[in-house]
């Protein structure tokens, strides 16, 4: 397979729903094994800009690229090979096991007559330890706490085996300690696998301290884009929030820190 | 232990996982069957022993036994084996599609619009040769007309219902103006394969409904793969590489042949389609578990249901000529509002 400059890119999406667009125009380019957040208000596009991306919904106009290639035209088994999302609202029957669940995430690499080969089986395996959910993966998701849950669901994408993964808002429903915990395990597969992450995240102090790269969004375009000391300023946070706020090097991690006035 | 028990199997590049509930429950299921079709070969009202009986079956001698078994009750069993896994499958298809336990072709007008597409055709023709081509038509325009209805940049599984539901409603009263124009004795003959009977059957209906069972059905199981993964909702099906639209194209066409062919030789036996999945996925934990599809053991439960039922129907005293599709009704109405009541508590409806 060629190399493209970039994973994933979009350029001129545009979505107009009856209240308005939610993207204008807007084209990205996602860097290689670096993990992106994509922050900006609500209702700015940030979840209808991923789930864009991981073709999910067919905007108005406009393409999304991956590997240099028109993500519509490629074949889905094919795409779901190289790029893995876990949306944000799902509707997993509850009664599922967590086994199951991340077997399912084989698909790409299965057929009616494959459905279980040594690779599959390994690889399953693999996503279990790798995500921490061994010891539950016997449990129905019902009697799951929201962190094993969405660990779980983590699980199964990675048995998915795509070397890109787009994350809407990963950390909604969960406690700081457990935002934390997703999101380091989230760096561990970036920094030992080399994924490419995008994630859309509420949180800008975790967003600075988790991207390597920040894509602020605003009216459905990309108003500024870098690495967080450059994205998350004073003058950012005032144009994009409209926030008034004051932003110093966090004392632990050294990334900026936003404090709300 | 972080796997579940299942017995996997690998053979070149083929491999796949069984769940042994599920096996096993497929099984038990398929010998109830056979139990009971021993059973509607051996009651009725003209006696046999099991010796004559067998006679019959395997060496065929001359008599009027003989017409009993193979003109009479082989051929209803068999029909009702073959509509009964039709509607089996033909349920759990659209049921596990739309991830909506009510969303079978008896409840959202597949099978109302194959009855009327039938009816209609015997109106205009005055034979039933083009029964199988009218319920067909009607099956897959209801369908389509549901679909064209329901679609709103995908399909919805709660409009989808609704609209079956005034859809169903309507094709009953068309049907209900053409029985208007029938003279007494045929409208009685047609209300009652309009709740569901097949009291004589012809062994080219045998072969209509095996014939559709032997070539759907493998399509059927093979969407399998696909239904089970529509089960984890529209997104994550996308994300793991699945064309949902087509799928549920597919599934659809599937569910429309298997339910017109069903109602064309057996009429629409109410419940069948709907109870048959539901039932095999409770006795056989088969919710997802590993990947044995559930739909071998919906088309077991949907022939059992239709057998026992008819079994029913033929063994009431003296008189009482009812059609078998009152007893399906007798045991899936119940079931229906079960899982109303299911529904309502868990706040879907």
């Amino acid at each position: 397979m060629k190399t493209a400059a970039y994973p994933l890119s979009a350029g001129g999406l545009t979505l107009t729903r009856p209240v308005g667009p939610v993207l204008d125009e807007l084209g990205l380019a996602v860097p290689r094994g670096k993990i992106s957040v994509v922050i900006g208000p609500n209702a700015c596009g940030k979840s209808t800009l991923l789930r864009c991306l991981a073709r999910l919904l067919r905007p108005d106009q406009g393409e999304v690229l991956l590997e240099g290639d028109p993500i519509d035209r490629q074949k889905p088994k094919q795409v779901a090979r190289q790029l893995a999302i876990l949306p944000q609202n799902s509707t997993v029957p509850e009664y599922l096991r967590v086994f199951d669940l991340v077997a399912r995430g084989r698909t790409p690499w299965q057929s009616p007559l494959s459905q279980w080969s040594r690779a599959d089986a390994l690889a399953v395996e693999r996503a279990l330890a790798l995500a921490g959910v061994e010891a539950y993966s016997l449990r129905p998701l019902s009697e799951l706490s929201g962190g094993q849950r969405q660990r779980a669901f983590i699980a199964m994408i990675l048995a998915q085996d795509a070397p890109i993964l787009l994350l809407d808002e990963p950390t909604t429903f969960l406690d700081l300690p457990h935002q934390i915990e997703l999101l380091d395990l989230v760096r561990k597969l970036n920094r030992e696998s080399g994924k490419t992450v995008v994630m859309v995240l509420h949180d800008i102090n975790l967003a600075a301290r988790f991207a390597d790269h920040v894509f602020a969004l605003k009216d459905g375009k990309v108003n500024r884009e870098g690495a967080p000391a450059d994205v998350v300023t004073e003058a950012t946070m005032r144009q994009i929030f409209a926030l008034d706020c004051l932003v110093i090097p966090d004392p632990l991690h050294g990334c900026p820190h936003v404090i709300p006035r | 232990m972080t796997r579940p028990a299942a017995v996997t199997w690998r053979c070149g590049a083929f491999s796949g996982r069984v769940a042994p509930r599920t096996a096993v429950f497929t099984l038990l299921t398929l010998a109830v069957l056979v139990a009971v079709s021993g059973l509607a070969l051996y009651s009725g009202h003209y006696p046999l022993t099991v010796a004559e009986m067998s006679a019959i079956l395997f060496q065929r001698a001359d008599e009027t036994a003989d017409i009993v078994i193979w003109y009479h009750r082989l051929p209803r069993l068999l029909v009702g084996i073959g509509a009964g896994a039709a509607f089996g499958v033909s349920g759990a298809l659209i049921q596990d599609m739309l991830r909506n336990p009510l969303a079978s072709p008896d409840v959202v007008g597949f099978s109302a619009g194959a009855a009327t597409g039938a009816l209609f055709t015997v109106m205009l023709t005055g034979s039933s040769f083009w029964v199988l081509p009218g319920a067909m038509a009607g099956g897959v325009l209801s369908a389509a007309l549901v679909l064209l209805l329901a679609w709103n940049k995908g399909l919805s599984s709660a409009r989808l219902v609704l609209i079956g539901l005034a859809l169903s409603l309507f094709l009953m009263a068309l049907v209900d103006i053409m029985m208007a124009r029938l003279d007494l004795l045929t409208a009685a003959d047609i209300m009652k394969w309009l709740v569901g009977a097949f009291p004589s059957p012809e062994w080219s209906d045998v072969a209509l409904i095996f014939g559709a069972l032997i070539t759907l059905g493998p399509f059927a199981l093979w969407q399998g793969f696909a239904l089970k993964r529509m089960a984890l909702g529209d997104d994550i099906a996308t994300a793991l590489g699945l064309n949902v639209s087509r799928v549920r194209l597919k599934i659809l066409f599937l569910s429309v042949g298997l339910t017109a062919c069903a109602v064309s030789v057996a009429g629409p036996l109410p419940f069948v389609a709907f109870a048959a999945n539901p039932i095999a996925r409770r006795l056989s934990a088969a919710s997802g578990a590993c990947n044995g599809s559930p739909l071998l053991g919906a088309a077991a439960v949907g022939a059992c249901l239709t057998v026992m039922a008819d079994l029913v129907c033929r063994s009431l005293p003296i008189g009482a000529d009812l059609p078998t599709g009152i007893f399906t009704a007798m045991i899936g109405a119940p079931l229906l509002v079960w899982q109303l009541t299911l529904e309502i508590r868990k706040g879907a409806l």
